[in-house]
């Protein structure tokens, strides 16, 4: 039987030497790994060197859709891409909505494999009749939007993946967009991009994803259809309010960060000022969605005068609380700014905040700053260090390596607020163990959505809530919430689903697309194999143990929680973090997966 | 009569008021009829009988309408106890009885009418339930008598049949059941009218019970492959997780739901939540908050002989998948549906369609599996359902996080096995009330 849902093709494009092969898909592969995240994980493993300089030619670069990709399956329109993350120097694993998954696929294509380096800024160019690589170099040195308003001049059906200036300048968290504000934005891919000389991808055409049982598909996509219109969240509190509706709600739950991860304390009406409400009110043009979904948590907004999308919760407390800033027009004009310099807001904010902290602390002064007084609650210096950032002028530079590397510099590592050199977005793991282990055992450094998104397990979860600071089942619930994460992930899917249902009706819509009887069960192994594979990546890339675990300041820095102070203990990390190694079948102390695990990844040795 | 004053002992006056609330809530009584009782020592260590009061409301037992009696006296008529504590005295005269109720349980009551001319001698009550099968022994025996309550015909036959059976039926009145504890007697109680109950919503969906009765009868294993726990097997184990407080109020909130809502009886069915090398175990999940019961934290690995099969199917859940809870339960409208025979049909379902809206949203069917089953065919089905149905073998369901979520599922198949009931009882067709699309599945 023919697959559904696919056209088994792989595009493999060299910059170096400037070919392109289209090479069939196997069918097992395809079988085994569904597409996104998995698949584009598998054949990453296969094609990198782990030990290979992120920003060398050598890094590959693959890009996934999935099977569902191209139907009217609801959300499921991301893409993914894999790559060696050059802020961790680990894998590297990002998702992205918006709708250039679904015109990959609408030009014939599966995924995409990127290796080598362009002599000269490229543009590829990737149509059902041909692909092209062709010069960028008139639109070198342009930001996102301008850049997608040139490639899609005149082409209403096309789609633009780039970089802006800040993966031109290979900054280590750099990221690569679609749609101008949509982000594949966590541990530097733009950098990867920029390393390559790739500017952008251009994808059009009108190749249809077929569906092999309707029936089937309908009975899974109107199940999920109904229960994400009667989930609270899906149906109300992210079309309402976006992403920053969640902000109240943090704060109440004392989970919201500030000042560098500080404390966890804010005033209310400071809170009022930067909440999902007020940006209803005062920024708020109209409501957006991905391609097929929805949702619509996407905030088209304005201000003064200028126009864009966002800010998200984690953009707006990263930007924001994290810094001690809550002015909502800076912030957003901020998150502006990252958009269309091609820059992760997270790691943006968790860096500025790490500098303000060794600011503050007088560890770096004025001469370290370019004469910029690096203080909490400096909403004016915002813009202007984002810029800097973006084109590694003066202290920008510095803070382009990302918190980890400027704080090294100045022999304060533990000022980082970061797992595996990645900064830790705005939740805070005091408030919550599982989240906390989540952070340190996500394969990509500290990653609320690889990690798992633990934190809704604490509110949002529904009958899924489980107590916050329960070493015992935040093992288990971490494993199974990242392997939802990765089926997710690898089905093209939004995370926000997750807070309406898991996977069944995934597994009824996959079997109805794709003709194959998948179980939910099947994809749960296929996670723990994608589990395995990124831990095998990351060992051979000079992962140890420690480097799973949190900075010093949750063990040694109490913040209050239920009115108890809190703490996430060393001693408490390593026990979960042994038991996770045990729950996913890896030795303790080295999380190296057994040999059984190995075997069923086709692997004899790490 | 010759007590001359009124005893208190804390732990027993409120485990009184407990079994007299849940006997008036789950409808096993009005208010103020039926009777508890039990053999006490007090302080100085005579054995004494405590029995309720008469005419006392058994859900609001107040600490002095709970009597203690000497057994050694004949005067059992104390004006204030029982007008059936002769019965009773006799009945807890049996070596191993140390208590007895007396229960208005309407549905095996129902069950056990005839139309037959008096004096006769009624049939006895089988169970078409595994639990009401194995605990109470096959069958529950049915008495008629000409004067049905407090007579001296009463106080001969009761105690009689309790000899020998652990619960009997006094015909149009109630049963009279016996235990070596309060609790276990009241175990007795609510299995056997959990038991009429079962067998009443499957004649409404036109089940041939008596047949079926008949081949239960001939070959029980058949039925029911696997005996249930037995009540003793965790009594005196620990009520709580030393340690993981939350964890062992999320057992009792979820035990205590369970029991409620009628999902499962009294002291059946067992849950779990998984660590990564022990299970905290609940072998009894039906709880009411104010009786508990055992909580356990016990190694996860399997052992190759386990004593408790429920614990067995936990531990290979756990290790098939990686689910982080399980519950197990016998929900007694599911027990009847699952032998439903569709008109036109000859063999029962093997899925359960939710005819209602929500119902047929969250589960487009629920599968069924016979009671003898592939243990690769029953977690597919929990990968993909996350509750399965086995005939005669109760519900299991998982949950990948929390035990609410795996509460979910067997509360929703209630609901949905209560419309199919009611629909059907109203006469319609419920293959037209199908939506199309679980077809599919």
């Amino acid at each position: 039987m023919k697959q559904g849902g696919v056209h088994k093709k792989l595009l493999e494009i060299d910059l170096t030497r400037s070919t392109v092969h289209t090479r069939r898909i196997k069918d097992r592969l395809l079988k085994d790994y569904i597409g996104g995240r998995a698949l584009a994980t598998r054949i990453f493993f296969d094609a990198v060197n782990p030990s290979c300089d992120p920003l060398s030619p050598e890094n590959i670069v693959v890009i996934a859709a999935s099977p569902l990709t191209g139907t009217t399956a609801p959300t499921a329109a991301r893409g993914h891409m894999v790559f060696k993350s050059p802020l961790t120097g680990m894998i590297g694993s990002s998702n992205c909505g918006g709708s250039w998954a679904y015109y990959l696929k609408s030009a014939g294509y599966d995924i995409i494999l990127i290796k080598g380096r362009s002599q000269k800024p490229a543009l590829i160019d990737i149509k059902p009749e041909s692909v092209k690589i062709g010069s960028a170099e008139n639109i070198w040195g342009l930001n996102v939007h301008k850049t997608t308003d040139i490639l899609t001049r005149k082409k209403k059906r096309a789609r633009i993946l780039c970089i802006g200036q800040a993966g031109e300048n290979c900054v280590r968290f750099s990221s690569v967009m679609n749609d101008k504000n949509r982000a594949y934005g966590r541990g530097g891919p733009g950098a990867v991009f920029g390393s390559k000389h790739l500017k952008a991808i251009r994808v059009q055409g009108d190749k249809k994803t077929d569906i092999k049982k309707e029936e089937a598909f309908r009975a899974g996509k109107e199940q999920a259809e109904y229960i994400m219109k009667a989930a609270p969240i899906t149906k109300r509190l992210l079309k309402e309010l976006g992403t920053a509706g969640l902000i109240k709600l943090i704060n109440l739950m004392e989970m919201l960060p500030h000042k560098n991860f500080q404390d966890n304390v804010h005033q209310d009406k400071d809170i009022n000022e930067v909440s999902g409400e007020k940006i209803k009110k005062d920024l708020l043009k109209r409501p957006g969605a991905c391609f097929g979904c929805p949702i619509a948590c996407q905030r088209h907004t304005s201000v003064d005068g200028k126009t864009g999308e966002g800010p998200e919760y984690e953009t707006l407390v990263m930007l924001g609380p994290q810094c001690g800033i809550y002015d909502l027009k800076s912030i957003t004009k901020a998150n502006y700014l990252c958009n269309e310099l091609g820059l992760d807001s997270i790691s943006m904010g968790g860096t500025t905040a790490c500098v303000m902290e060794l600011f503050e602390k007088g560890i770096i002064n004025k001469q370290d700053t370019d004469g910029i007084p690096f203080l909490f609650g400096r909403s004016d210096m915002l813009e202007e260090t984002i810029r800097r950032t973006a084109f590694r002028e003066g202290i920008g530079d510095r803070i382009s390596e990302g918190s980890y590397r400027f704080a090294e510099l100045f022999h304060n590592p533990s000022y980082s607020m970061s797992v595996k050199k990645m900064e830790i977005p705005a939740y805070d793991p005091r408030s919550s163990f599982t989240q906390g282990l989540g952070y340190m055992t996500s394969p990509t450094g500290a990653c609320h959505l690889r990690g798992g998104y633990a934190v809704s397990l604490a509110f949002f979860g529904g009958a899924k809530e489980i107590p916050r600071f329960s070493l015992l089942q935040s093992p288990i619930a971490i494993r199974n919430m990242q392997n939802l994460g990765i089926i997710q992930d690898s089905l093209g899917i939004c995370r926000f689903t997750g807070f309406a249902f898991s996977t069944e009706p995934w597994s009824r819509m996959l079997s109805g697309v794709t003709g194959y009887e998948y179980s939910s069960g099947e994809f749960v192994q296929m996670a723990g194999r994608v589990a395995a594979l990124e831990r095998v990546f990351n060992l051979r890339a000079g992962l140890t143990y420690p480097d799973d675990s949190l900075p010093p300041r949750f063990s040694s820095q109490p913040i209050t929680v239920q009115g108890q102070k809190t703490t996430l203990s060393q001693k408490a990390q390593s026990k979960m973090r042994e038991d996770y190694y045990k729950a996913r079948g890896w030795s303790v102390p080295e999380g190296i997966p057994s040999k059984k695990i190995l075997e069923s990844i086709e692997l004899e040795e790490i | 009569m010759t007590s001359d004053k009124w005893e208190a002992d804390e732990t027993l006056i409120r485990l009184f008021q407990s079994v007299g609330r849940i006997l008036l809530d789950k409808d096993l009584e009005d208010s103020h009829s039926g009777n508890i009782s039990t053999l006490w020592k007090d302080a100085e260590g005579n054995e004494k009988i405590v029995i309720t009061a008469a005419g006392s409301q058994k859900g609001d037992l107040e600490p002095n309408q709970i009597c203690f009696l000497s057994p050694s006296e004949t005067d059992y008529g104390y004006y204030k106890a029982s007008s059936e504590t002769d019965i009773h005295a006799k009945i807890l005269s049996i070596p191993g009885v140390r208590a007895v109720i007396h229960a208005h349980t309407k549905e095996l009551t129902i069950m056990t009418f005839d139309e037959e001319e008096k004096p006769n001698k009624p049939s006895p009550f089988i169970p078409i339930d595994s639990l009401g099968f194995y605990h109470l022994n096959g069958r529950i025996p049915v008495d008629w008598v000409e004067v049905p309550c407090g007579s001296p015909e009463m106080t001969r036959i009761i105690p009689e049949r309790l000899a020998q059976h652990k619960i009997m039926v006094l015909q149009g009145h109630g049963t009279f059941s016996r235990g070596s504890t309060v609790k276990k007697a009241l175990f007795h109680v609510c299995l056997a009218n959990n038991s009429g109950y079962i067998a009443r919503q499957a004649q409404k969906l036109d089940i041939d019970i008596h047949n079926l009765r008949e081949k239960i009868t001939q070959s029980p294993s058949s039925f029911f492959p696997y005996p249930p726990n037995t009540y003793e097997q965790y009594e005196g184990a620990a009520e709580k997780i030393e340690g993981e407080e939350e964890i062992t109020e999320e057992f009792k909130k979820t035990a205590a739901r369970i029991f409620k809502s009628n999902l499962s009886p009294f002291h059946t069915g067992s849950m779990s939540i998984r660590g990564v090398d022990k299970i905290l175990y609940a072998p009894k999940a039906s709880m009411p908050r104010e009786i508990g019961g055992p909580i356990l934290d016990l190694p996860l690995s399997l052992k190759s002989k386990e004593k408790d099969r429920e614990l067995t199917i936990h531990k290979q859940i756990y290790e098939q998948t990686d689910f982080q809870t399980v519950i197990h339960c016998c929900i007694p409208e599911a027990e009847a549906v699952s032998y439903f025979v569709p008109p036109g049909r000859e063999k029962p379902i093997d899925r359960v369609v939710p005819i209602d809206a929500e119902g047929s949203f969250f589960y487009l069917a629920i599968p069924i599996l016979p009671p003898a089953f592939q243990s690769e065919t029953f977690i597919r089905l929990l990968h993909d359902y996350k509750i399965v149905i086995i005939r005669g073998g109760g519900v299991w369901s998982v949950g990948e996080q929390s035990l609410s979520e795996a509460l979910h599922h067997p509360s929703s198949l209630r609901d949905i096995c209560l419309y199919i009931l009611g629909a059907y009882e109203r006469g319609l067709d419920i293959s037209k009330l199908q939506p199309d699309k679980a077809k599919q599945w």
